[in-house]
């Protein structure tokens, strides 16, 4: 790695605006041409109806609808089998679906071949050609597009400052790291400025360390060229950090989509609340007006909806020392803690029924296993979805 | 809710283009291999159950007369003459076979035992041999077999054979020609297979069983056998069809199948009887890949023995 | 000391069968030399083999006929077999029983089978038709129906090695199917192709009984030409053009010895 990304390790990533706290680079040198410029291009994708099957009994995509708008850094997230890599294969054009249309910038390309379309995909396995050196692997997709030699140098050129590259183009492909031939397949996908750049799972072959570090500049990258990012991953630390808008998806359907925080904070179903981590879900057992029973005991909400389940969040509750009496006060025993230093876990016991609860470490008490403690929530942090 | 709608149109045109790519692809060589292979085979064996006419070509009726005449029977009645070619072939090849195995075993573990660095040049000299054509290779066992030679000259002194008779033409010129030909279609397996032993196992036999033999034959032998069956079906089956070494080294009583087919095409004599020869052959091929693959299957728990 | 024994034994079994193995190569070698006309006893070194065979017509032709033949052959096997090599990797997931068998076909029948039946066949097509003559151009056939399988072979493991994400990688960067033959399809397998040309190139020089089932009376090669004169009688100048065969293949020994060496490095 070189210098200016070592730069960037320290960088906090727990908010998902980091993308709006980091700084554009230095001054880019004089005479440079700005890549930037390339924002123009930003399109918006529209799908509608997207089937497919594989097989006779697999079903991929059961009728996905969704438009990403241009310049977004855009989500799909699920577990593996969910939809989410077949459904960028067909944006990619390398899968084609059964039934439904695909318009890339308002033009319909459900029938374009992916050699047509403008559109670059960042693989998995990063897919760097062997028998091509990393200026040759760059320069690929402007060669096939008939752009003549001295131009292509030149792009080659340009991207491979941007991407801050270095020494590596001139290096044989065999002998990159996993994190190097990352931002080399990055580079020779941007290098073509598409209209659309799909990236498939492209940190999960990288260690943790290499990874945040690559989500940073990733970022950097999509938001100095403002060119419309769809990103596929199944880890949602990962999508909550990066995205402007997550799809979840689930069995080939989208199950709900919007912002980071929406899809973490107001899950529409226990599989989203699931997958976003959440484990504190309960049965709503009656309901009157404002007032909840579940296995926990009687809780009030504000919140409007008619789900069946009950969300606490584990970082919304206080633990209160004793017996405290009040509204939303409920009884319960510390069964475990975990001291994670800059917060502890807690696992309490209320009935016959557990409860998750983080605390922030502010130098309060920090109850211990076996103390009698009260868990208090407040009314607006209690979310009810469906089933 | 699965998709159910009746779009077929997409799904069906991408499979009729793979089909189509597949035909593009993997025809021209499929229909060569069936113009120039499966075709002349086909009526090879045709061949085999029609009249031998004018200058050994076949002709109509069909009829079984060429296997009668390959058991014995002749227009001279019954001569043992085509049966003791076949007793022989099946004969040399369960000994070559046999030889060979018995060579190539220790072989195959010694050049397992030694530095890594060595083994690719050792399997390289066991193999180069064999690059050369069979024709030379052979002229050069009939060079130092023939009457006068220095070995000769031993076999005569030591009374194995008649005074300036030579070790050529003769079967045991034909079984060694044999063993040196396929010497390394079986060290190559057998070392593949010494070269993945599992020594753990090895060791803990050695532990168990204290001698030597005994662990050999309880964790050593069983890991080969995989090796080694693929070996054996490498030698027999070309073995038992040989031309080039009974033809050079056998002379008239050393001949086997191979010739006896031969020499119905090449003298033209009898297409139909050299037919039904080849087509023994062919049986006996099939049976020795039909039996690999199944015990194959048995021992590697699933994994073939790749020819 | 038991086990050492035993790994003495080894040791001097091995030499005893590398000396069984080059003995016979190395008497053709050493008579190749050979003053007299004998084949049984050395009388003295010259080169007068070696001379007669550069004004033996035959030989020439013969030599001519063999490079022709493998020339032409691997060049034809190549351009079918990796067609095949890659029809069966795109559709490897399909069931290609019939394929496979058709594949292994040419390898497992045994020669003599080979050589006659493709002999009769061409017999009766040309006495029907008066087309596939006897001769060069029959051999050439025979010679790609053999080779086939192992360049299909040699080019599909390659195939099967490369990361099948790269097939998709050249159409998402604006390769036309064309372009992605050209630019990334043949680049990639291209150390196969060499490898197996020269596979190719060496079975064909090789065979001997598919040759001489298949050839006519003015196509013999070199294995042909060598086989007849043994059979009229062992001359001493079968050593010479061995020797310069047996010589061909020790080079190719080096040669492939060196470049498994520079891969290791």
């Amino acid at each position: 790695m070189n210098r200016a990304s070592e730069n960037r390790e320290g960088t906090p990533m727990s908010d998902p605006i980091t993308a709006e706290a980091i700084e554009p680079p230095a001054e880019p040198s004089a005479g440079q041409a700005e890549p930037g410029e390339t924002a123009r291009q930003a399109a918006s994708i529209e799908m509608k109806g997207l089937h497919k099957r594989f097989g006779r009994d697999t079903v991929a995509l059961d009728g996905v609808d969704l438009t990403i708008e241009a310049g977004e850094f855009f989500t799909l997230l699920g577990p593996s089998g969910c939809g989410k890599t077949t459904l960028l294969r067909i944006l990619a054009g390398l899968e084609e679906a059964d039934d439904g249309r695909l318009a890339i910038g308002g033009k319909d390309i459900t029938e374009v071949p992916p050699h047509r379309r403008s559109v670059n995909t960042v693989f998995q396995s990063y897919a760097l050609f062997p028998h091509l050196s990393v200026r040759e692997n760059l320069a690929f997709g402007l060669k096939m597009r008939g752009m003549l030699p001295g131009e292509r140098d030149a792009r080659v050129a340009k991207i491979a400052e941007f991407i801050k590259l270095g020494d590596l183009v001139d290096r044989p492909v065999d002998q990159l790291s996993g994190g190097q031939r990352q931002r080399i397949a990055l580079a020779r996908a941007l290098v073509n400025e598409p209209d659309v750049l799909l990236l498939d799972e492209p940190l999960s072959a990288l260690d943790a360390g290499l990874r945040s570090q690559l989500q940073v500049e990733l970022l950097r990258v999509q938001k100095r060229l403002g060119m419309t990012f769809v990103f596929v991953t199944h880890d949602q630390q990962e999508a909550m950090v990066m995205s402007d808008r997550i799809a979840v998806l689930n069995g080939g359907v989208i199950q709900q989509v919007g912002p980071p925080r929406e899809v973490y904070e107001h899950p529409v179903n226990a599989f989203v609340a699931r997958f976003m981590g959440h484990d504190n879900l309960y049965p709503v057992t009656a309901r009157q007006g404002a007032r909840l029973t579940t296995p926990l005991g009687e809780l009030t909400t504000e919140d409007a909806g008619e789900g069946s389940l009950l969300l606490i969040r584990p970082e919304t509750l206080d633990l209160l020392p004793g017996e405290v009496a009040g509204d939303n006060h409920l009884p319960a025993t510390v069964s475990e803690r975990l001291y994670r230093g800059s917060h502890a876990e807690y696992r309490l016991e209320i009935g016959s029924s557990t409860l998750q609860a983080t605390l922030n470490n502010r130098g309060r008490h920090l109850p211990e296993v076996g103390d009698r403690v009260t868990v208090s929530v407040a009314p607006e942090d209690l979310v009810t979805l469906s089933e | 809710m699965a998709y159910t709608g009746v779009t077929p149109s997409a799904r069906s045109r991408g499979m009729v283009r793979e089909a189509r790519h597949l035909l593009l692809t993997v025809a021209p060589g499929a229909t060569w291999i069936v113009i120039f292979l499966v075709l002349p085979s086909a009526y090879l064996m045709g061949v085999a159950f029609m009249t031998n006419g004018p200058y050994g070509l076949p002709e109509m009726p069909l009829s079984l007369e060429s296997f009668r005449r390959l058991a014995g029977f002749g227009f001279l009645g019954w001569s043992p003459g085509n049966l003791y070619t076949l007793l022989r072939s099946l004969w040399q090849t369960l000994v070559s076979t046999g030889l060979v195995v018995i060579v190539a075993y220790p072989i195959a573990y010694y050049i397992s035992t030694c530095r890594a660095r060595w083994r690719p040049i050792m399997l390289l000299l066991v193999v180069v041999p064999s690059w050369t054509n069979q024709v030379i290779r052979t002229f050069g066992w009939m060079n130092l077999l023939a009457p006068g030679t220095p070995l000769s000259n031993l076999a005569e002194g030591l009374g194995f054979i008649a005074p300036n008779m030579g070790l050529y033409p003769s079967n045991f010129a034909v079984t060694l020609g044999l063993v040196y030909n396929f010497l390394p279609f079986m060290v190559l397996p057998l070392y593949a297979a010494f070269e993945k032993l599992d020594t753990a196992q090895v060791e803990a036999a050695q532990d168990l069983f204290a001698s030597p033999v005994r662990a050999f034959w309880h964790a050593v032998f069983p890991q080969t056998l995989p090796g080694l069956l693929a070996g054996i079906v490498l030698v027999a089956i070309p073995a038992f069809g040989m031309y080039v070494i009974p033809e050079l080294l056998g002379g008239g009583k050393g001949m086997m199948l191979g010739n006896l087919v031969a020499n119905q095409f090449a003298g033209g004599a009898n297409w139909p009887l050299g037919a039904a020869g080849a087509i023994l052959m062919l049986i006996a091929t099939f049976i020795g890949l039909f039996a690999m693959r199944r015990i194959g299957k048995r021992l590697g728990g699933g994994e073939e023995v790749v020819i | 000391m038991r086990k050492r024994t035993f790994k003495r034994c080894l040791t001097g079994f091995w030499w005893f069968t590398l000396v069984f193995l080059y003995l016979p190569l190395a008497v053709v070698v050493l008579f190749s030399f050979n003053a007299s006309n004998s084949a049984a006893t050395f009388t003295g070194i010259s080169l007068r083999w070696y001379g007669r065979l550069m004004g033996n017509e035959e030989i020439l032709s013969a030599f001519a006929n063999s490079m022709i033949l493998a020339i032409t052959s691997s060049v034809i096997a190549l351009g079918i077999g990796c067609r095949i090599g890659y029809g069966m990797y795109r559709h490897r997931h399909r069931k290609l029983g019939w394929l496979i068998v058709l594949i292994y076909l040419p390898i497992v029948l045994p020669d003599i089978v080979f050589g006659i039946s493709e002999m009769a066949f061409f017999v009766q097509i040309h006495r029907l038709t008066g087309l596939l003559q006897p001769g060069l151009g029959t051999m050439i056939i025979a010679h790609v129906t053999f080779q086939i399988p192992f360049v299909a072979l040699i080019v599909y493991s390659r195939f099967v090695g490369l990361d099948p994400t790269l097939f998709e990688a050249a159409k998402d960067l604006y390769a036309t199917p064309i372009k992605r033959v050209v630019h990334f399809m043949l680049p990639t397998i291209k150390p196969a192709l060499i490898s197996a040309f020269f596979l190719s190139f060496t079975l064909s020089v090789d065979d001997f009984v598919i040759s001489f089932f298949t050839a006519g009376p003015e196509s013999a090669t070199l294995p042909i030409y060598i086989w007849g004169a043994i059979k009229k009688g062992v001359s001493p100048e079968i050593n010479a053009i061995a020797t310069l065969m047996i010589g061909a293949v020790a080079i190719a020994a080096v040669i492939s010895l060196v470049f498994s060496r520079r891969r290791q490095a």
